[in-house]
C-alpha cells in the first residue's frame, strides 16, 4: 500500500486542488456573470424607462417688477427662455429679460386712440395675435426673435412686425371685449366680441394665382348670432367652428363654414359644459385647436371636443381633471405637447397632460397677492412666468420632461383628439407638431400575440407531429438524416426567411389565394386518405417497404397534392368565388384582405420556429426509455396506443418546454414580422390582416426616435414590457414544467 | 469422482415442491429456431425445445449464451431489434407465432413478458394495473377495481398498496415495482409468463418474494424464467435449459439436470468452472 503511495508525485495534490479549485471558480464565474448580465439589461431598460413615471417639479425664482403700473394683457416667452414679451394696456410692447425683468426693448404700437382691450392669440408656434382696442378696430402683430452669435454669444433680437401694416379692421364701433383670431394656409379669420354683446366676424382668404403668383385677398364678413352672455370666444384650428362660452358655463358652437341660404351662421350644439354647477372660470384652447379646456368656479375642469354623433357634430365632454378642489383662475396651454398648467389665485400651479389624463404637478408657491390671468409658459414647456395683480412678475422653473405617459394611456382605450370614440391606437408621430402622440401598447401586444398564434397554429402541429413520428415510428437510418435536416432549418437567418416572406410568399399568397387555401384543406385529407388506402394494400405488397421508412412513401404524394391543388384552383376559383377569391373575401365576407397579413406570418415564423420545437420535441420523446415503451408492448399494446399512454405523457414536460420555447422565439422573432406583417398596429384577429409586434415597433421606430425624448423611452417602455412578458411567460412555463416532471418524471 | 457431490444439494436450497412433468401439455413448441442479428450475425442456433404448460421452465447459461433472445423470441420483442430475423417456428398452443398475419399485439396478451429492471408507467398503482385492460378496451370501473385488486393480490402487494393505489408507482421500493410490473401483466392474464432475470436488480429479500410469487402462479400459467442464478434456477424450476454459446446445450428436469447433467457443458457450469 504504502508502495503505491510512494508513486504519487509530490507536486500531484496541489496540482489536483489547484485545477478542482479553478474549475470551480471558472465554472462558478461563468454562471454568475450569465446572471448579472441579465440583470444589467434589467436594470438598464428601467433606468430609460423610470422619467416617464416620475412627476414633474418645479423652482421659484425671484420675484420682479418690470414696468411699474403697468398691467400686461398678453405675455409669452420665446422660444430659448431667455427674454419674454408682454403687451402692456399703455399700448407698449416690452420685451424683457426672464430672470430679473430688465428691458431689452420697447415698442409703441401704432395707435388708433383707443386703449387696448384685449389679446388674443393664434396658434403659439405663429407668434400671431390679435389686438383689440376699446374703439371696437382690431389689429395683427406678430413677435419675431432673430438669434445671432457675435463674439461666440448668443445675441437675442427682439422684433415686432404688423402683417397689415398700420391698417386696422373694424368689426364694429363697439368696445371689443372679448377676441379669437385663427390663422391657416388659406385665410385668417378673426371674431370679436363688443361691448353691446353683438359678436362679428371677418374671414380674409388669400388666394394666390398659382400661374401669375398673385395673391387675390377677399374679406368676407360672417354674420353671427347674439352674443349673450358670452366671455370667452375661441376659433378652431379648421376655421370651422366657433366656440362661444358663457359665464355660466353654458356653450355654443357656430359652424363658420356653413354654406346654405341663412342669413346667421347656425349654432350646431349648446349645452352647458358643468351641468350647471358652477361658473366658468378659466377657458383655453389646447395646443392644435382642436380640444377646449374650461374650469370651473366650483373647482371643476374638463377637456372638450367636437366629436361626429348621430345629431350631427357636438361637443364632447372627453374627460375630467381633478384639481383637489382649487379653483382654476388661469389655463395655460403648453406649445409642443398636449398638456397645460392650471393655475389657482393663491399661487396653487397644477400641471395635466390630457392624453394621459394625468396630473404631473401640484404645488403651492407662496404669493402675496392674487395671480392674474396673463401668465405664460415657455415654448419647450420649462418655464413659467406668473403675473401679479400688481404687475410684477415671478418666474418659476419647471423639470417636466415626460409627461405624456400614463398606465391609461398605454393600456386603456384613450379618446383622442378628433376620434369619434375612444380606442386603442399606437401612432407615435406625424408630420406636425401640434399632433397628439399615441402611445397605446395594446395594438402592438395584441399584434405579437396574434402573430405568435397563427405562427404557433401553424408550426406546433407539424413540428410536434413530425417530432413524434421521426422520434419514434421512423426507422433509425432514416432518423440519422431527418433530424439533422431539419435542425439546420435552425440556422437560416431569419432575414431571409422574412426577406421571402415579404416579397415572394405574400404576393404568391394573393394571387393564389384558392390554391393555398385548397391545399391547407387538401394536404392534411390527402395524406391521411393515402395511409388508408396504403393499410388497404395486400400485406406483401406493404411488406415491401421496410419499417420506418413509409414517410418516405408520402414524398410523391404530397408533391402530387401541391401540385393537383394549384391545377385545380382555377376552376374552384371560378366555380366557388365568382373568379376571384381576394374580392370574395372583402365584399361576400366583409373581411379586409392586405397582402401583407398573418397568414403568411404564420407559415413564414412557423417556418422559423418549426426547427426549434421539433428538435427540443424529438429529443424529448426518443429519450423516453426503452424499457417503458417495451413494457407497454409486452402487454399487448400496438404501438400507438404504446405512444399515447405511455410515451407522450412521459415526454411531456420536453414536449411543453419544447412549445414554450417556440412560442418566445415567435413573440421575440424581428425580421420575419418586420418584413412580412405589414407594420400595421391594428387590433383585428382576422387572418387575412396584418399587425405590428413589439419588437418589430421597436426595431422600425427607434432609429427615428429623438435620444432621451417620449417617444424614445417609451420603445424603451415596449423593450422592458417584451422582457417582462417573455420572463413571465418562461417562468410559468418553468413551474408547469416542473410539475410535469414530478409527476411523471424520475425515469 | 461421483458427479452428486458437484451438483447443487437441491434439498438444502429451501426447494419448492416439484411439479409432475410427465401429466404436462406442451404449451410453446420451438422448432430448429435461427436468429441472425444483421444479416450474418447468428446468435441462435437450431433451438428445438418444448416448454410444458403450467410449469417453471428456467433457462441458464453465461453472459450471452443467447437465454434472453430466446425468450424474447416467444413474445416476439425481437422484431422491435433492427435488423434481426428469425428462421424456424415458434408454436404456442399448435399456431405459428411468426406466421404472415400474426397480430403481434394479440400475442403479447397472451404470451405476459417482465423485464430485468422494474419498468412501472408513471402513472398511479391502479392505472399501472388496470393499463393492459384499458387498452383492450375495458373501462368500466366495476371490472377495473376488481381485476387490479385480484392482480394485485395475486402477485403478493395488495397488503402493501391498497391504501395507495392512487400515488405513483414511482414511489414504490424496487422490489415492490417488479411485482406491480408482474401483476400488471397477470392482470391481462396470459397464457405465458416471460420473466427476464426478474430478480437481479432486487435485494434477497425482495428475491425471496418473487421467487415465492413465481411458485404461486405456476398453477395458473406457463413460466419461463431467463435467469443468471443457478441455485434461484434450481429453486423455482421444473425444468432446466442450459445454453451456451447460442446452443441449447441441455434441456431436462431440474432434477436431473443439477444432479446429473447428460452434458460435459452442462457439468462444467453448475459445478462453477466457467465462472
Amino acid at each position: 500500500m504504502s508502495s503505491l503511495a510512494d508513486q504519487i508525485p509530490a507536486y500531484l495534490p496541489a496540482w489536483r486542488r489547484f485545477k478542482d479549485r479553478a474549475a470551480t471558480a471558472t465554472i462558478s464565474g461563468g454562471g454568475a456573470s450569465v446572471l448579472v448580465a441579465i440583470l444589467l439589461i434589467f436594470f438598464y431598460l428601467i433606468y430609460e424607462v423610470l422619467p416617464l413615471f416620475t412627476g414633474a417639479s418645479l423652482e421659484p425664482r425671484a420675484q420682479f417688477a418690470m414696468a411699474q403700473g403697468v398691467q400686461s394683457e398678453y405675455v409669452a416667452i420665446e422660444e430659448q427662455g431667455e427674454l419674454a414679451m408682454s403687451v402692456g394696456n399703455d399700448n407698449v410692447v416690452r420685451f424683457f429679460q426672464t430672470e430679473d425683468g430688465a428691458i431689452r426693448d420697447s415698442v409703441e404700437l401704432p395707435g388708433s386712440g383707443g386703449t387696448l382691450a384685449v389679446v388674443a392669440q393664434d396658434s403659439p408656434e405663429s407668434r400671431l395675435l390679435a389686438l383689440g382696442y376699446a374703439d371696437g378696430t382690431v389689429r395683427l402683430m406678430r413677435h419675431q426673435y432673430r438669434i445671432t452669435y457675435p463674439n461666440d454669444q448668443r445675441l437675442i433680437t427682439p422684433a415686432v412686425e404688423f402683417p397689415n401694416g398700420d391698417a386696422a379692421f373694424t368689426l364694429s364701433d363697439q368696445a371689443i371685449t372679448a377676441l379669437a383670431v385663427r390663422d391657416a394656409e388659406e385665410g385668417l379669420v378673426l371674431v370679436s366680441l363688443h361691448d353691446n354683446g353683438e359678436l362679428h366676424g371677418l374671414r380674409i382668404t388669400r388666394d394666390e394665382n398659382f400661374l401669375t403668383g398673385e395673391v387675390e385677398i377677399t374679406e368676407e364678413s360672417l354674420s353671427l348670432p347674439a352674443g349673450g352672455n358670452t366671455v370667452s370666444v375661441y376659433v378652431g384650428s379648421s376655421q370651422r367652428w366657433l366656440y362661444l362660452l358663457g359665464d355660466d358655463g353654458s356653450y355654443r358652437v357656430v359652424d363658420l363654414k356653413h354654406r346654405g341660404a341663412d342669413i346667421v351662421l347656425p349654432v350646431v350644439d349648446r349645452g352647458q359644459l358643468f351641468e350647471g354647477r358652477g361658473n366658468l372660470s378659466a377657458s383655453a384652447l389646447l395646443l392644435g385647436g382642436i380640444s377646449v379646456l374650461a374650469a370651473s368656479d366650483e373647482g371643476e375642469l374638463a377637456q372638450y371636443f367636437m366629436v361626429q354623433g348621430e345629431a350631427g357634430p357636438r361637443l364632447q365632454r372627453i374627460r375630467e381633471f381633478d384639481t383637489d378642489g382649487e379653483t382654476v383662475t388661469a389655463l395655460i396651454a403648453e406649445h409642443r405637447r398636449k398638456g397645460f398648467a392650471a393655475l389657482g389665485q393663491q399661487g396653487r400651479i397644477q400641471l395635466f397632460h390630457t392624453t394621459a389624463h394625468r396630473r404631473v404637478l401640484d404645488e403651492q408657491l407662496d404669493f402675496s397677492l392674487p395671480v392674474e390671468p396673463h401668465s405664460a409658459l415657455s415654448p419647450r414647456g420649462n418655464q413659467l412666468l406668473l403675473q401679479q395683480s400688481n404687475g410684477d412678475y415671478r418666474g418659476v422653473a419647471l423639470d417636466n420632461k415626460h409627461p405624456d405617459i400614463s398606465w391609461s394611456a398605454l393600456w386603456d382605450k384613450v379618446w383622442y383628439e378628433s376620434y369619434p370614440e375612444p380606442d386603442y391606437i399606437w401612432q407615435s408621430s406625424a408630420s406636425n407638431n401640434d399632433f397628439e402622440p399615441k402611445y397605446s401598447f395594446s395594438p402592438l401586444a395584441f399584434g405579437t400575440l396574434k402573430a405568435a398564434f397563427y405562427a404557433m397554429l401553424i408550426a406546433a402541429p407539424l413540428a410536434i407531429c413530425g417530432a413524434i413520428y421521426t422520434a419514434y415510428f421512423m426507422a433509425p437510418a432514416l432518423r440519422r438524416k431527418i433530424k439533422p435536416l431539419i435542425e439546420l432549418m435552425e440556422a437560416l437567418p431569419t432575414v431571409i426567411l422574412g426577406f421571402l416572406a415579404g416579397l415572394w410568399l405574400a404576393p404568391f399568397i394573393e394571387d393564389k389565394l384558392t390554391g393555398v387555401v385548397i391545399i391547407l384543406l387538401v394536404m392534411p385529407v390527402g395524406v391521411l386518405l393515402f395511409a388508408f388506402a396504403w393499410s388497404r394494400l395486400p400485406v406483401n405488397l406493404r411488406t415491401q417497404v421496410p419499417d420506418g421508412w413509409h414517410a418516405a412513401l408520402l414524398i410523391p404524394v404530397v408533391l402530387f397534392l401541391g401540385w393537383f391543388s394549384f391545377a385545380i384552383s382555377d376552376a374552384v376559383e371560378l366555380w366557388l368565388f365568382g373568379g376571384d377569391m381576394r374580392v370574395w373575401v372583402t365584399n361576400d365576407l366583409g373581411i379586409s384582405f392586405d397582402q401583407r397579413n398573418a397568414l403568411v406570418v404564420g407559415i413564414a415564423m412557423g417556418m422559423a420556429v418549426i426547427p426549434t420545437i421539433f428538435s427540443i420535441a424529438e429529443d424529448a420523446i426518443f429519450s423516453v426509455p426503452k424499457h417503458l415503451s417495451f413494457g407497454s408492448l409486452a402487454l399487448g399494446a400496438t404501438p400507438w396506443q404504446t405512444l399515447v399512454g405511455v410515451v407522450l405523457p412521459t415526454a411531456s414536460p420536453g414536449i411543453f418546454s419544447a412549445l414554450m420555447i417556440g412560442m418566445g422565439r415567435a413573440v421575440g422573432e424581428t425580421m420575419i414580422v418586420l418584413m412580412a406583417t405589414g407594420n400595421t398596429p391594428i387590433m383585428d384577429i382576422n387572418i387575412f390582416e396584418g399587425m405590428r409586434t413589439l419588437a418589430a415597433n421597436i426595431a422600425v421606430e427607434v432609429p427615428e426616435a429623438e435620444v432621451d425624448s417620449t417617444h424614445y423611452r417609451v420603445l424603451f417602455l415596449a423593450a422592458f414590457v417584451l422582457f417582462l412578458f417573455t420572463f413571465v411567460v418562461n417562468t410559468l412555463a418553468e413551474l408547469i414544467r416542473q410539475r410535469l416532471r414530478i409527476k411523471y418524471g424520475s425515469l | 469422482m461421483n458427479m452428486q457431490t458437484h451438483a447443487i444439494d437441491m434439498q438444502a436450497l429451501g426447494r419448492q415442491p416439484t411439479s409432475n412433468l410427465d401429466t404436462a401439455d406442451t404449451s410453446l413448441k420451438v422448432e430448429d429456431l435461427r436468429l441472425f442479428y444483421n444479416q450474418d450475425a447468428q446468435a441462435l442456433h437450431d433451438i428445438n425445445l418444448e416448454i410444458p404448460r403450467q410449469r417453471v421452465t428456467a433457462f441458464i447459461g453465461p453472459s450471452g449464451c443467447g437465454k434472453s433472445t430466446l425468450l424474447r423470441c416467444f413474445n416476439r420483442m425481437n422484431d422491435l431489434v433492427d435488423g434481426c430475423r428469425i428462421e424456424g417456428s415458434i408454436r404456442l398452443e399448435g399456431d405459428d407465432i411468426y406466421a404472415p398475419g400474426v397480430d403481434v399485439a394479440a400475442l403479447r396478451r397472451r404470451i405476459g413478458m417482465v423485464f430485468q429492471k422494474p419498468n412501472p408507467f408513471p402513472k398511479s398503482i391502479y392505472e399501472n394495473v388496470a393499463y393492459g385492460l384499458r387498452i383492450q378496451g375495458i373501462n368500466k370501473k366495476r371490472v377495473l377495481d376488481e381485476v387490479v385488486e385480484k392482480s394485485l393480490r395475486s402477485a403478493a402487494l395488495w397488503d402493501e398498496v391498497k391504501d395507495r393505489l392512487d400515488e405513483s408507482a414511482l414511489g414504490m421500493s424496487g422490489g415492490q415495482q417488479q411485482r406491480l410490473v408482474i401483476a400488471r401483466t397477470i392482470a391481462v392474464e396470459p397464457e405465458v409468463l416471460l420473466l427476464d432475470e426478474p430478480a437481479s436488480a432486487l435485494d434477497p429479500i425482495s428475491t425471496l418474494k418473487i421467487e415465492e410469487l413465481i411458485y404461486e402462479l405456476k398453477s395458473r400459467f406457463t413460466i419461463v424464467i431467463v435467469t443468471h442464478n443457478m441455485q434461484q434456477a434450481a429453486r423455482v424450476s421444473d425444468m432446466t435449459a442450459f445454453m451456451y454459446m447460442g446452443k441449447l446445450i441441455e434441456h431436462d428436469s431440474t432434477d436431473k439436470l443439477f444432479t446429473n447433467p447428460a452434458q460435459k457443458q452442462t457439468e462444467d457450469y453448475i459445478t462453477g468452472r466457467y465462472g
